[in-house]
């Protein structure tokens, strides 16, 4: 069996609660991981000085692989986001996150697949904002040429190994010639090395619509970090909410894979919340690494669960506890 | 000329300005600029797509593109004097694509830290 070193970053409010979980449900999964714990967030900004300390800077630089709970971000004034700037660090340039339908959550549509590709580093994300007058305020929206191409190639890469035959890049073109223009332009350029992969585009307006209409009409989109931001939490919101939507920040080098929900402070210490977004993001984790019947065995413990309805979580009509939910996926890994 | 709608526009309270430093985009191929001190003003950070790339830890995984965000903090009361004299003195060494003055508008900074 492979041996593999990993990250762990609990984070705060509800991730140690809901990573412990995580953890408990992957070392059963028949893996060989040493989990590194280190900090990260506004908990360790009390006693280090910092959202992200160097020993934490230096476990991921060093493993190459972390799985990290939520961390809270302030609003409008205070620190940077502790996500973000791991992001930019490492150049976590892929933010991948799968919407799925799960059976137990009933919605109001019969398909939802849809693999949202999210460019991870520019953009308005690039923290380049001025006062530039007592009543104007700007933020850069910085588009680069390297930056569009590498996401665009990470998504038909990723599509054609996953046997995914549509992808759309989201744009505002019509409007933001320049920005917008150049990423449309590199999705263009990339997609005429995988012809056998659809490449369309679609103005992120009507994607909107589109996804809420008709969200089974998607299969892959590609998207500049803003849109991406939005519409990967509506996609999540069309198959039951954030505590089921997983995401990956991958690089060239170095990947984290994280929930996309935040640290929800006013439920920590209840062990009432859904680790199944931190977990399922854990599953993303062993496929990356080539765990495959590890992540297998995760995922049909996780349907099952699901599919018998006794053991969920408030979120999902159930009032199972953090750790029942996560005992109970346990017990029905030994069984599929 | 003042229209009429600019007129009754909202106003927000008058804050009291102050220039405290300017942030000039250089464009290089030769990798992250370095500085020697240029009069009033001192480098603060240099940023490539956002990121901090100096001072401090750079990962060899970072991909920089071909312009950097050069911060220059006042090192005392300057004027805009002070700044065309960076400039020039910046010109004469570097291609720059933009500049932007930093202000603070009462004891708020009115500009952005990198990451």
């Amino acid at each position: 069996m492979k041996k593999h070193v990993i990250t762990m970053l609990p984070g705060e409010g509800t991730g140690p609660e809901i990573c412990e979980a995580v953890r408990r449900v992957i070392d059963r999964s028949g893996v060989d991981i040493t989990w590194e714990y280190e900090e990260i967030g506004l908990d360790c900004l009390k006693e280090h000085g910092t959202l992200l300390p160097e020993k934490t800077i230096k476990s991921i630089a060093k493993n190459k692989i972390a799985i990290k709970g939520p961390t809270t971000t302030p609003v409008g004034t205070g620190h940077k986001s502790a996500n973000v700037t791991l992001r930019k660090m490492f150049d976590l340039y892929a933010n991948v996150r799968p919407a799925k339908l799960i059976p137990v959550l009933k919605r109001p549509w019969d398909k939802i697949d849809i693999l949202s590709f999210r460019e991870n580093t520019e953009d308005c994300y690039a923290a380049i904002e001025h006062m530039v007058s007592d009543e104007v305020a700007q933020c850069l929206k910085v588009i680069t040429w390297p930056g569009s191409v590498r996401i665009a190639e990470f998504a038909f890469k990723w599509a054609r190994a996953n046997n995914r035959k549509k992808i759309q890049c989201v744009h505002k073109a019509n409007i933001m010639k320049m920005t917008d223009g150049l990423f449309l332009e590199a999705f263009r350029e990339v997609a005429k090395n995988y012809p056998d992969i659809v490449a369309e585009d679609i103005i992120v307006d009507n994607c909107s619509m589109q996804l809420v209409r008709n969200p089974g009409q998607f299969d892959c989109l590609v998207l500049p970090n803003l849109y991406g931001d939005i519409l990967s939490d509506l996609c999540a919101g069309l198959v039951g909410g954030l505590g089921f939507a997983p995401g990956a920040n991958i690089g060239d080098n170095c990947s984290i894979f994280e929930a996309v929900h935040g640290s929800a402070p006013k439920y920590a210490g209840m062990k009432k919340v859904n680790p199944s977004a931190v977990l399922l993001s854990g599953v993303m984790m062993l496929k990356w690494i080539n765990e495959h019947e590890a992540a297998t065995r995760i995922e049909k413990g996780v349907d099952k669960v699901l599919a018998e309805a006794k053991h969920l979580t408030y979120d999902a009509g159930g009032t199972a506890s953090t750790d029942e939910y996560a005992d109970a996926i346990i017990k029905a890994m030994e069984t599929v | 000329m003042l229209t009429e709608a600019t007129s009754r526009r909202a106003k927000r309270p008058v804050k009291p300005i102050t220039l405290v430093g300017v942030d000039v985009y250089i464009i290089t191929e030769d990798g992250i600029p370095v500085f020697d001190e240029y009069g009033a003003f001192k480098i603060e950070f240099v940023s490539n797509r956002g990121t901090k790339v100096w001072p401090g830890y750079v990962s060899p995984d970072l991909m920089m593109v071909n312009w950097y965000r050069c911060r220059f903090m006042a090192k005392g009361p300057v004027t805009d004097a002070d700044v065309d004299v960076l400039l020039a003195s910046l010109s004469k060494k570097w291609k720059w694509s933009a500049a932007q003055k930093l202000w603070n508008y009462g004891d708020e900074a009115g500009f952005s830290k990198a990451y």
